[in-house]
């Protein structure tokens, strides 16, 4: 394990992006902050850039709006990251999978500008925040 | 029709309106109007219905018909629980075009500008004919709403992967702005919610323009919704929102049950009320959370989204999901409130009515909270009425508008609550209307599952004839709108939907100009619009350099909640306090 990959795991920081979600997944993930859940307790917090952030928690199937945007946010993530995929918009579209103005999913967004990217996927509408807590688990347990 | 015709029928029209009588019964489609007028006479009409009847503006529908456009404009007639649409037909399928309302009502401008975008009709006249929800490289002529539009490629031939950081505007718009000092706030914020991007113009402190630009988020639902079929839809708009996913599938369920002439069950509409003001409170407290945390009152954000996971936890055992209830269909509800859950929830709803009235007290009684939202964002009555707004953004300007009392759906007529309102207009009176409403909640909720009556939840629906329905309900920003045509088959033709934020947010041209930039976060949070887009700002000067982020905002925020607890003389809050 490189030392880069070692220091990802401990006391990950998180942006949180939304590419077009319904709302559900992201007040889940803010939910994970307030006093039930409290990650902050494992270290987790979420940042207000992605320069600071070692994992991103991305939302939302890809407006095509947004998708430009969603690929500036990963260039400016330092690597290595990881990225989530939370919700079945982010992992395959979801349920908008024929709209007109949807370009993803989320990897292959990522995909895109860099083939090597570390993608996790949270399934479920909305996941449930143990769902989003046991999938970050889950995902940096492997690295 | 020429013009005789057509003031003849209009006096009719009035006549009829206040006519009909005030009674509060979900009369089917007695009190839906439809109009109809050619393209050419459609401003004259439109005016008539806005300025001199009055109406309230509610959104308007662009449809492709077969040989023709057709623009709805829908109205709302609040005393007598009216819902009037007006249909201009454009015959002209080459070049369509129609004269612009948004001069005199700018509550149309979005939605004239949405229509132009997906399905290409010109609005003359209209004072801002930018694009609004399409992207900005979706290609030019590419109507998606129009019957025979493709998806076409996901990227324009040539774009690189990534491109440079700056908003793409049109050269002339660019340089206008940058003679003055510009403040992007957004697309991407970190906190929480969705994108969204206001430009804000300063002068010094003072915010002297505010400019929008939304479709990060468009996803095309109106699109999807025409190729599913009319029992799948509900779970699909209960994605539009996912705060506000019992309120969009019960404005939906409502207009196709018009169209079919179904009444649902007794006992279904009290598992739908019991829902719907679940859904409130949660939301309600969501935003109580939020506020606080923009004010630097984090222990405020802590305390609202632990009273707030209760109410989560009893819709997980109703309907077996914490949010996207999915909970309503076509003609009744898929999951019932069960008999054995009914002493659980009474006790739990009581004690979420203890905590929200100590939460309450504790922001209502706070002089720091006083001084600091009093007389901010204030949204004058008058310009609530222009900018059509609804919801708590209404009722805090002294609107006193309502669906739920207006146009009684559910079982609301049957139960004992009231309207809050507040006459100010500013930041407070909406917080005050939130938290009040989060008790009356508490109120309808405790009386529905009090007095649910036995029964089915559901009455089976066999077909859905021909027709045309406007179904509205109260969501916790305001009044959810959708519109639903059936041509007898077995998928609607058109579904138009017009969420709260979309109204409410336009609202930010009267409410944040003049405003001090440390005032903007709350403002911009006070509609609690579903774009909440207060992270991540940054101020930038006229070569683009960034000199202050988001951060350095919510720290102004916070250092003038500071000063002014200074100057009140409050104790300063230590570790032993706490």
């Amino acid at each position: 394990m490189s030392w880069k990959i070692w220091s990802l795991k401990k006391s990950p920081w998180v942006f949180h992006v939304n590419t077009g979600a319904c709302n559900n997944c992201d007040i889940e993930i803010v939910d994970l902050l307030t006093p039930k859940f409290d990650v902050e307790r494992l270290g987790i917090k979420l940042v207000g850039s992605p320069r600071h952030a070692d994992a991103l928690l991305v939302t939302g199937g890809v407006t095509r709006q947004a998708a430009p945007r969603l690929r500036e946010v990963y260039r400016q993530t330092p690597k290595p990251c990881v990225v989530f995929a939370i919700g079945a918009c982010a992992c395959d579209k979801g349920i908008f999978t024929t709209g007109y103005h949807m370009v993803g999913p989320v990897d292959k967004i990522i995909k895109e500008i860099d083939p090597n990217a570390i993608i996790a996927y949270v399934p479920g509408c909305p996941p449930k925040p143990e769902a989003i807590i046991s999938g970050v688990v889950t995902a940096l347990s492997v690295l | 029709m020429n013009q005789e015709e057509l003031n003849s029928k209009l006096s009719e029209i009035k006549d009829k309106l206040f006519a009909v009588e005030s009674g509060k019964s979900r009369a089917g489609s007695d009190n839906r109007i439809y109009l109809s007028c050619e393209s050419e006479n459609s401003y004259a009409v439109n005016k008539f219905l806005f300025e001199d009847v009055p109406l309230r503006f509610v959104t308007a529908t662009g449809v492709d018909s077969d040989d023709c456009f057709e623009v709805l404009y829908h109205y709302a007639y609040d005393q007598t629980s009216c819902v009037i649409t007006l249909k201009a037909f454009i015959r002209d399928r080459e070049k369509p075009s129609i004269e612009s309302i948004a001069p005199f009502l700018p509550a149309a401008e979005w939605i004239e500008r949405e229509i132009h975008d997906i399905l290409g009709i010109e609005f003359n006249n209209h004072p801002d004919m930018r694009r609004l929800i399409l992207a900005d490289d979706w290609p030019e002529g590419v109507y998606p709403l129009r019957k025979d539009a493709k998806k076409p490629a996901d990227r324009l031939d040539g774009e690189p992967p990534t491109r440079p950081m700056v908003q793409s505007q049109s050269p002339a718009r660019r340089t206008v702005q940058l003679s003055k000092p510009v403040l992007p706030v957004g697309p991407f914020h970190p906190l929480q919610e969705e994108m969204e991007f206001f430009q804000l113009t300063v002068d010094g402190e003072i915010v002297t323009d505010i400019d929008m630009r939304i479709s990060y988020n468009h996803r095309g639902i109106e699109k999807i919704s025409e190729s599913l079929q009319f029992d799948q839809v509900p779970l699909l708009v209960s994605r539009i929102c996912g705060i506000c996913s019992a309120s969009h599938p019960l404005a939906y369920v409502q207009a196709v049950e018009e169209i079919a002439d179904i009444t649902p069950p007794e006992r279904a509409l009290y598992v739908r009320t019991i829902i719907a003001e679940l859904e409130r409170i949660h939301s309600h407290l969501l935003w109580v959370g939020l506020a606080g945390h923009f004010i630097g009152y984090d222990t405020v954000f802590m305390w609202a989204w632990k009273y707030r996971e209760p109410v989560l936890d009893l819709l997980e055992e109703i309907t077996g999901n914490r949010n996207n209830y999915g909970n309503l269909k076509v003609g009744g509800c898929r999951e019932d409130v069960g008999d054995e859950l009914q002493p659980k929830m009474l006790i739990e709803l009581d004690k979420i009515e203890k905590k929200t009235e100590m939460l309450t007290k504790a922001v209502l009684d706070d002089p720091i909270i006083h001084a600091r939202l009093k007389g901010v964002g204030v949204l004058s009555k008058e310009d609530a009425i222009q900018f059509a707004v609804t919801g708590p953004t209404a009722r805090g300007s002294g609107v006193a508008i309502d669906v739920r009392r207006d146009d009684p759906y559910a079982a609301y007529a049957d139960l004992d609550w009231n309207v809050i309102t507040q006459p100010e207009g500013d930041v407070f009176a909406k917080a005050v209307v939130r938290l009040l409403e989060v008790l009356e909640a508490v109120k309808i909720t405790k009386q529905a599952v009090k007095k649910l009556p036995g029964g089915p939840i559901a009455t089976e629906v066999k077909e859905i004839p021909p027709g045309e329905g406007c179904g509205h309900a109260e969501a916790p920003r305001g009044e959810t709108f959708h519109y639903v045509r059936s041509d007898g088959g077995n998928r609607p033709v058109r579904h138009k939907v017009r969420a709260p934020s979309y109204v409410n947010v336009p609202s930010f041209k009267a409410s944040c100009i003049g405003g001090h930039i440390p005032d903007v976060t709350i403002t911009l949070a006070a509609v609690d619009p579903c774009y909440s887009c207060t992270e991540r700002m940054a101020v930038v000067d006229r070569d683009g350099s960034v000199l202050h982020n988001y951060d350095a905002l919510l720290k102004l925020s916070r250092e003038k909640t500071a000063r002014i607890s200074k100057e009140l003389g409050a104790p300063e809050l230590k570790m032993e306090d706490l």
